[in-house]
């Protein structure tokens, strides 16, 4: 075998560096519109829902994780943004709904990674908007791929019935949500749920397939509440009368055991979560413990422009994502607009495969250059034959994209850039290991696709406030649709002032509609993107996701470094 | 055990080291510069490397090429020495990963470790005894007053960026604090164009107070007894004994518990050396760890007959410690005297040049004389690295056995052609202060003159 020669990456931020201070002003102008809006997703429908929760002697959603994660650090929140800025019903009953009524979160517990459900009940009592299905589904997904614990925190008075037809007939429509509770089951995946409230309907399957069902007190399960009973008026029935833990728990036996509160159920769940095999994370480290990047990660901020147009070092920003800054680069001579190489991150080694940004050498024109953030051919095979290794020897991948997408003309279509890029949508396709995508800040294009974008089913994928989604970015768009208008440069070609004029507001539009789609919170919005996370915040999003897929064993391949494939290519 | 062990220091550290490898049967790979090629001490090493030009930046800082040198030259582990690499974590995390063995504590504590208020606060935490202040700079005087009345009076207030004294006042009740505020600020402000201040707890007559540890990775952890640094210059300790003086047996043994059951907590292995300082009522307040040998690791050696460097190298190599803590036995006296190529008359700057004469006098590892050296005659001072010549340690069964062969020792010890403080050194032996053992912290900078002229005459 080869042995592994780590070097350190990046370099220290001189004090007096003003474009790192300019970029970071620019970036914490974003985080600051970040930190808002979740200061607003953590209240949900406000103060007045939280009161009403309490008075039943509950918690809230929020309370019930905090009550369950070892600590704050533990808890890392997933497509908090789903119907970000879209209201249902008419203007005069327009309602907002925030987290899409439902927190889905990564929660370490005792510590084991487990993936968190919880119904939110501050927002129409924990009811099912349209995504609603689809965000516990997802979550679902992500248990199933590394096999985490599920906890479901029901407290769900059903589809949100206004706007059903969104949210009940289609593929991932409800019902999968209990398809997914079968699969998960089906493969081993342990299932535990606390049903903390109203559990009414097709909510009432979900907690059902679980391996061990909690209910409080205040909880009850049933297929009609006591509105749809016949008599129920007339007798005095409550739903919690016709399906409360006294029922569930000693007569029809759908739940385990009842607890007095959520604050008891909350000490029950870690119980259940300790009996669990310890996670694998230390046995895979071994006696090289976790450490921290050398430089800060908050630092990325300042060496990350937001503007696209602008180029940065892309080895400064790895240096502060991984341990120590140790980096081992896989040919680095080669297709030097990517860069590919494996480091530790939380003592566990990860694949890391990105975009670098600067000018560099054309490989066969001396004298030119090539600009970064562009698949070329070269590039294009390293990323093939590196993941195709990951993946060989199991080592967990991350893409960080900062892709403008792959490069066009004569020269590309020669080289058969189509079959190149075709070849590693099929790895990424059929990967067995592992993936993550960082959205940095572009993502356009087939690059978007070829770097395991989320049509490629990354485990994870998530934005930073700067990230940009799109076929193709506004002005190239413009460009486009206005082609026959313009010259061979670009530019427009009549010379009549009133066409010009009607010509450059058409493109102008075109520019502002684009860049109001590629707005990431429209992308977590429709949950294109799982989340969107301050850069500062990128290495706890990465700890989870290696620490998570290091975190079972026996599902999949995990090879030591000494009979890795990557040593071939050395 | 380790066949072939990398030394990546240089001069008298790289030869003790070298020396107890090759007790153990172990080979050594010497590095060196281009300015030590000549180094005599080179030839006891079973292999030599030269890893770059005479800049340490370029030469014994540079990780790539010791990490070169030692892959090259098919070394088991790297032994850092003290200074140069010997508290980079990221280093020692370098060397895990390429499973070259550091022989020192992990990646992890050295980072711990390294940053001091980090390193306090744990300690504090797990019930030693800590040099306690405020966290940040002062915001005002209310909370300045809280914290001071908190920590007890006298208390310190230190200027953020200070230095030489300059900002720094010295607190003894409530009243005094407001004025000594004020001026402390607007002095450091004219001084460092900082006004920030830090507040301590400030110790009267402090001494220096150090506990030599060793642990191993299965959790045992021992503590060989104490060493008494307390004659400083600007901080740069010049002589080092142990046992401390005026220092109870008690409190001895209450330390290296609390000090023992610390590490334990924290998983510390390796050597290590946890410093305090000392108040003249035997207080013990933690100031911060070395995690690396020490210069003056010999003294504790000659009086426990312990070579702490070879159990360094045992624990590196996942050896049990079988030492218990009532294994460690304490016999008489040691002092240390280092030798730097210095000029007391002119501040102490470094003097290089050709050692035109040398004598020493008879000496061995394991005493009562013991020198730790690797200059010879016509051996060039390089003015490149520090300027430490030898430590001249003498071991006896009582201090005063042991100050007259200091005494005997450095004066038959001849090394000309550079300035030394060897004369000074003498002249603080010969002390009366020195002698009684009622000293602390403040000796150097208020005899300075004295000493200098004693040594004239």
């Amino acid at each position: 075998m080869a042995k592994l020669f780590f070097h350190p990456l990046g370099r220290k931020i001189e004090d007096g560096d003003k474009e790192y201070h300019a970029n970071f002003k620019e970036m914490s102008g974003l985080e600051k519109i970040l930190s808002k809006k979740r200061e607003a997703l953590e209240k949900g429908w406000g103060s007045n829902y939280q009161e009403r929760v309490r008075a039943k002697n509950k918690l809230t959603a929020h309370e019930r994780i905090l009550g369950l994660a070892d600590n704050l650090l533990s808890i890392v929140p997933i497509n908090s943004f789903v119907n970000d800025g879209v209201v249902f019903g008419d203007d005069s009953q327009a309602k907002s709904c925030p987290n899409a009524g439902v927190i889905t979160a990564f929660v370490r517990i005792h510590g084991r990674w487990t993936m968190v459900i919880a119904n939110d009940n501050t927002v129409a009592s924990g009811s099912w908007w349209p995504k609603t299905p689809e965000k516990i589904i997802r979550a679902q997904e992500i248990a199933l791929k590394l096999r985490l614990a599920v906890i479901y925190l029901v407290d769900c008075s059903g589809l949100f019935l206004p706007e059903q037809a969104l949210t009940f007939p289609g593929k991932r429509g409800a019902g999968h949500i209990f398809k997914m509770n079968s699969l998960l089951s089906d493969q081993g995946v342990p299932q535990i749920a606390g049903v903390c409230g109203d559990c009414i309907a097709g909510g009432g399957y979900m907690p059902i397939i679980s391996d061990r069902v909690y209910m409080t007190e205040q909880a009850y399960m049933v297929i009609a509440g006591a509105a749809l009973i016949r008599g129920a008026k007339s007798q005095h029935l409550s739903s919690h009368d016709i399906g409360g833990p006294h029922v569930h728990v000693h007569l029809s036996n759908c739940a385990d055991e009842r607890v007095p509160d959520d604050q008891t159920l909350v000490i029950k769940i870690r119980e259940e979560i300790a009996r669990l095999p310890s996670s694998a994370v230390p046995y895979y480290r071994g006696s090289e413990l976790a450490s921290a990047p050398k430089f800060a990660t908050a630092e990325i901020a300042g060496i990350l422009p937001v503007s696209a147009k602008k180029s940065y070092d892309l080895r400064q920003i790895l240096a502060r994502l991984i341990d120590d800054g140790l980096f081992w680069e896989y040919n680095q001579e080669q297709g030097q607009e990517v860069i590919c190489g494996v480091a530790k991150v939380s003592g566990l080694y990860v694949g890391f495969l990105s975009n670098a940004q600067d000018l560099f050498a054309h490989p066969e024109k001396p004298g030119e250059q090539r600009a970064g953030g562009i698949l070329y051919r070269e590039g294009v095979k390293k990323l093939s034959r590196f993941c195709r290794a990951l993946n060989d020897d199991g080592i967990p991948m991350v893409w960080l994209q900062d892709v403008a997408g792959f490069d066009v003309g004569t020269e590309a279509e020669k080289q058969g850039l189509l079959s190149y890029g075709s070849s590693l949508i099929y790895a990424n396709s059929t990967h067995k290991t592992p993936m993550m995508t960082i959205l940095l800040r572009k993502a356009s294009g087939a690059g978007y696709y070829a770097m395991a974008g989320m049509p490629y089913d990354p485990v994870l994928q998530i934005s930073t406030p700067c990230s940009r989604l799109a076929v193709m970015e506004g002005q190239t768009l413009a460009v486009g649709a206005f082609h026959t208008k313009l010259d061979d440069d670009f530019n427009i070609a009549t010379k009549d002032p009133a066409e010009r004029k009607l010509i450059e507001r058409g493109m102008a539009q075109v520019v502002e509609r684009i860049e109001g789609d590629m707005n990431p919170y429209k992308a977590a919005s429709q949950m294109d993107t799982d989340e969107i996370v301050a850069v500062g915040e990128l290495r706890r999003y990465l700890e989870c996701f290696v620490e998570s897929s290091y975190q079972t064993i026996g599902y999949r391949r995990i090879k030591n470094p000494r009979i890795w494939s990557l040593h071939d290519f050395s | 055990m380790f066949h072939r062990v990398l030394v990546a220091n240089r001069g008298e550290i790289a030869r003790r080291i070298i020396r107890t490898l090759t007790k153990l049967g172990i080979e050594s790979v010497a590095i060196y510069s281009e300015a030590d090629a000549e180094a005599i001490y080179l030839k006891e090493a079973t292999h030599r490397v030269c890893i770059g030009p005479s800049l340490a930046k370029e030469s014994y800082l540079c990780e790539e090429a010791i990490l070169e040198a030692a892959s090259q030259s098919d070394c088991e582990a790297i032994h850092p020495g003290f200074g140069f690499l010997s508290e980079n974590a990221v280093f020692a995390a370098r060397c895990a990963r390429q499973k070259l063995s550091f022989i020192g504590p992990s990646p992890q504590l050295l980072s711990l470790m390294g940053d001091k208020a980090i390193a306090r606060a744990t300690m504090a935490a797990l019930g030693v005894p800590t040099l306690l202040g405020s966290e940040g700079v002062i915001s005002d005087l209310g909370s300045a007053k809280l914290l001071a009345e908190e920590l007890g009076y006298p208390v310190l207030l230190k200027a953020r960026s200070g230095g030489g004294g300059k900002g720094m006042r010295l607190v003894n009740h409530a009243g005094e604090l407001e004025a000594a505020l004020v001026e402390a600020s607007r002095e450091a402000q004219a001084s460092f164009n900082d006004g920030e201040l830090y507040l301590e707890k400030f110790i009267a007559r402090a001494r220096h107070i150090e506990f030599q540890v060793l642990g191993d990775h299965f959790g045992n952890v021992v503590c060989l007894g104490e060493r008494e640094c307390s004659v400083q210059r600007r901080n740069q300790k010049l002589i080092e004994e142990a046992p401390a003086n005026r220092f109870s047996p008690e409190t001895r043994t209450k330390m290296s518990q609390i000090i023992c059951e610390a590490l334990k907590k924290i998983g510390y292995y390796n050597a290590g050396t946890m410093e305090f300082l000392a108040s003249a009522d035997e207080k013990l307040y933690f100031m911060e760890m070395n995690t690396r040998i020490q210069v003056e690791h010999g003294v504790s050696e000659l009086i426990t007959g312990i070579d702490i460097v070879e159990w360094q190298v045992r624990i590196a190599c996942n050896e049990v410690l079988p030492l218990k803590q009532e294994d460690i036995k304490f016999s008489g006296h040691a002092i240390e005297c280092r030798i730097n190529s210095e000029d007391p008359e002119n501040e102490f700057i470094p003097s290089p040049g050709l050692i035109s004469k040398l004598v020493l006098p008879k000496n061995s590892p394991s005493g009562p004389v013991r020198i730790d050296t690797h200059i010879v005659e016509n051996f060039r001072v390089v003015p490149f690295y520090d300027s430490m010549l030898a430590k001249v340690i003498t071991h006896q069964a009582d201090r005063s056995e042991a100050l007259k062969l200091m005494e005997q020792t450095l004066s038959t010890l001849k090394i000309e052609g550079v300035k030394t403080t060897l004369d000074f050194q003498s002249s603080i032996i010969k002390s009366d202060e020195f002698r009684s053992g009622i000293y602390d912290c403040s000796f150097i900078e208020k005899n300075l003159s004295s000493l200098l002229s004693k040594n004239r005459s």
